[in-house]
């Protein structure tokens, strides 16, 4: 099978993809560093504050043990409720850029000759493909970027516009940086889109490449129409399909979940439902690293029409018992894929959940709740020596990386512990019910 | 999908050198999912995960002396820490200071695309790190044996109707094993094709490659250096597939046979006039749609050349050669030969056979390069792709 073993030369499979274990692990681990380095800058700050102001403190060991246990640090559960909220932010902040349609469709031009017969389906997706396919990328850059960094350490708000920028130099849909910034509501200059690049490149491991499976969805619904129009080309695998009795198999399968007019409906509507679990489930849960793209799209065909999923996937690999085989050939009964088709069925089966599983954090007061509660108390744990992407970014190309982060910010980190320590007040005073929330939420938003 | 008709599946790995190929391969292509971070340094929380994963992959080369420099970047050779005899070419990509939008595109596409192809016709991209001063460091495949347009214009070289077979079959290998990961290479040329210590050839230089748009989405036709280029291109078409490569292929398989390029235009206009004169004027009979295309132009009417025509011109590729020769250079793209075709072609199998890797002839060692770094990269400069020269120079080692 040349096309799996292509698929593992990715680096999307090679670097990107997980057990569920081998990614909690991961994340555990990331978290762990994270917060420990979160600790040792903050103690580190408090230090240098207490030595610049030694009247301030008065008994410094007391003090120092009261704000230690006060840095609470975010868990690896609750960085990646965040993460998955900056995602959904991204898409919103994509839909920006939505690219102006070429008008002017034409359809003969040299070379795409390529599928004119199914054009309808491809031009009721095409208006947002391109758009859809960075904003994917984005969204998989921030969480491949968030395997091996912390949002303690680096808020994903000053990642995200990086990461849509990157995208659309990946993917082909280039504009200059000022445009983009231009683009972004809010006062966000070009600096600050590309002050985080290379970090944000370095998270990623320098592998730009992410396999969607938005292109296999458009070929698995070409298939469909040429089936439903007679036109089907039969596996070679399994001589005993031909076009015709393809046809007839399609139209005779189960009804759909939603009602249809008639078959091509049907595929339009499943088509369209399947994309959807595409451009939202599949994004922000991680699908993209426990699953291969095609597994992702067959799992979400399978949500949106599942007797038309298990057709698709006995035209390769033979039903479980095939009532035609019977009739001409009783040794075709035992299905030699069928081990296999339980197998990927399962694996479809356990991706759909976690598809499933997926609601929109901003469509849910709940989730919002817990995700305010996070904002919080991420203001508090987050490290001040990485505040300033910007000059990080900038000295690093004189000096070493290493020692700049701390020498640069140093009035930063300054500035925020004192914004601390004045909040910590209010805090003791017990106005922080009615004002501490939208203070911080105030400043997330940004 | 059919199974691979030609290609080698073992990526990168050479004959001649097998202690450092074989180890590069295992270096960098097998990863078992799951285990695809693992930092091997100790957790030493005062560094990120992320920069102990890049100094792991840092501290397995050792950077030797420079090879050369150019506005773009600068090569060096190097090895692996651990085996002084295995080499490496590692690039160092400058910061480009008067480029203010980050990672400047060439240097994207060359990453994307090298970390995704791996193929024995394709140069290795080994790892890609970064040095402290926020240097992008790619640690390429070494190939020290120059390119083809090298040895095409050293008079001193003779090669016959085998070599040209044996290297054009390589070209078709990459170029089939791009397409098939849907990428489109779009500067194919002599110099972009690289030789290994071993003879074999590797297509280099990713500035300018894609991946295939989808259907309706266009793409720019400003690629391509201009004597390689396809007529779709030099009409302007926006939508175009892997026949463009095969066109510069094409253009390859002929001057490798001439020794000279074969339609060295002075200008696109005077590139597609080369074109009409050479295989016929496109129309709309010969071409459906062309006429329709922004760019297009045509000044005289030459009728389209059979088969005769390039039987007379290239007698050395034999009949069965220049029937191929033909199929790539179909000014149609949709009836032009894909990379596939190419390779199921009946030439490769007709006498000669293609030279073997260790009797192809190699350059002439004492010629000094140029420094292959400060030219620019095709003729494209003047598209939206302004790029510095990409081309990596080996000429420094010995």
């Amino acid at each position: 099978m040349i096309e799996d073993d292509i698929y593992r030369t990715s680096s999307q499979f090679r670097l990107w993809s997980y057990t569920e274990s081998s990614l909690k692990s991961l994340r555990t681990k990331t978290n762990h560093i994270a917060s420990e380095r979160v600790r040792a800058a903050l103690r580190r700050a408090r230090e240098r504050h207490a030595s610049s102001t030694p009247s301030a403190t008065g008994t410094p060991q007391t003090g120092s043990d009261v704000e230690e246990k006060d840095i609470e640090c975010l868990t690896p559960e609750e960085e990646l409720v965040l993460v998955r909220y900056y995602c959904e932010k991204t898409v919103e902040l994509g839909e920006t850029y939505r690219p102006p349609l070429p008008t002017n469709v034409r359809v003969s031009l040299p070379t795409t000759g390529f599928t004119q017969r199914l054009e309808p389906f491809f031009l009721r997706g095409q208006p947002k493909l391109t758009s859809i396919t960075y904003q994917a990328t984005a969204i998989q850059y921030l969480r491949r970027f968030y395997l091996t960094n912390s949002p303690m350490t680096y808020h994903p708000k000053s990642i995200m516009a990086c990461a849509l920028f990157l995208a659309t130099k990946t993917d082909n849909y280039y504009m200059s940086l000022r445009q983009f910034a231009e683009g972004i509501p809010g006062d966000t200059t070009a600096d600050d889109v590309i002050a985080p690049e290379f970090l944000l490149m370095q998270g990623l491991r320098f592998t730009f490449d992410v396999r969607h499976p938005f292109r296999s969805l458009e070929g698995g619904v070409m298939e469909l129409s040429a089936i439903a129009q007679g036109q089907a080309k039969p596996a070679p695998h399994l001589p005993h399909h031909t076009p015709e009795s393809l046809k007839q198999g399609l139209l005779s399968i189960a009804p759909p979940p939603v009602p249809s007019t008639s078959i091509t409906d049907r595929i339009g509507r499943a088509h369209g439902a399947t994309r959807e679990l595409l451009k939202s489930a599949a994004q922000m849960t991680d699908a993209y690293f426990l699953y291969t793209p095609s597994q992702i799209w067959l799992a979400a065909l399978l949500l949106a029409d599942r007797p038309l999923a298990e057709f698709y996937l006995d035209t390769k690999l033979g039903g479980p018992i095939d009532p035609t085989a019977m009739e001409t050939e009783p040794s075709n009964l035992q299905n030699p894929l069928y081990d296999l088709r339980t197998k990927l069925l399962q694996v479809l089966t356990d991706c759909g959940a976690l598809l499933q599983s997926y609601t929109p954090l901003s469509s849910d007061p709940d989730q919002m709740k817990i995700l305010k509660r996070i904002a919080k108390k991420l203001y508090h744990c987050q490290n001040p020596e990485k505040v300033n992407l910007k000059r990080d970014s900038a000295v690093p190309r004189s000096t070493p990386a290493i020692d700049a982060g701390a020498v640069t910010s140093e009035s930063e980190t300054e500035r925020l512990a004192k914004k601390r320590k004045l909040e910590m007040e209010q805090k003791q005073r017990g106005a922080h019910d009615m004002f501490g929330p939208e203070l911080v939420l105030d400043r997330t938003r940004h | 999908m059919a199974l691979s008709p030609f290609a080698s599946r073992s990526p990168s790995v050479t004959v001649a050198s097998p202690s450092s190929a074989l180890r590069l391969k295992a270096a960098a292509t097998h990863h078992a999912p799951g285990q695809a971070v693992t930092a091997k340094s100790d957790p030493n929380p005062e560094r990120e995960l992320t920069e102990q994963l890049n100094d792991d992959v840092r501290r397995k080369y050792v950077k030797g002396k420079k090879l050369g420099e150019g506005t773009y970047a600068i090569v060096y050779l190097g090895h692996f820490r651990d085996d002084p005899s295995s080499c490496v070419a590692i690039k160092k990509i400058k910061v480009n200071a008067e480029y203010k939008d980050g990672l400047t595109m060439d240097a994207i596409r060359e990453v994307k695309y090298l970390q995704e192809l791996s193929h024995r016709n394709v140069i290795a991209l080994h790892d890609v790190f970064s040095s402290k001063d926020q240097n992008l460091n790619l640690v390429l495949e070494f190939l020290p044996g120059g390119d083809l347009e090298m040895l095409i214009k050293d008079g001193d070289i003779h090669y016959g109707v085998g070599d040209v077979k044996a290297w054009m079959g390589m070209l078709a290998r990459g170029v089939w094993f791009c397409h098939e990961n849907f990428v489109l290479h779009r500067d194919i040329k002599p110099n972009n094709l690289l030789i290994a210590a071993d003879g074999e050839v590797k297509l280099a230089d990713f500035g300018l490659a894609r991946s295939f748009a989808d259907p309706y989405l266009n793409m720019t036709h400003q690629v391509i250096t201009r004597w390689y280029r396809p007529p779709e291109l030099l009409f302007g078409a926006k939508q175009y597939s892997g026949a463009v490569d095969v066109w510069s292929m094409g253009m390859v398989f002929a001057e490798l046979l001439l020794r000279v390029p074969l339609l060295a235009g002075m200008s696109d206009l005077d590139q597609i006039s080369k074109i009409c004169e050479a295989f016929g004027t496109p129309t709309e009979e010969n071409w459906p749609g062309v006429t329709q295309l922004a760019n297009y132009v045509t000044d005289k009417a030459v009728p389209l050349r059979g088969r005769e025509f390039f039987l007379q011109q290239f007698p050395t590729a034999g009949p069965v050669g220049a029937d191929l020769l033909m199929s790539m250079c179909v000014l149609d793209p949709r009836k032009r030969a894909t990379a596939l075709q190419v390779l199921q072609h009946k030439w490769w199998a007709t006498e000669p056979r293609p030279t073997k890797n260790e009797d192809l002839p190699r350059k002439s060692g004492t010629k000094k390069m140029g420094d292959d770094l400060a030219r620019r990269g095709g003729e494209t400069d003047d598209g939206p792709f302004k790029n510095a020269a990409r081309q990596l120079d080996f000429g420094g080692m010995k």
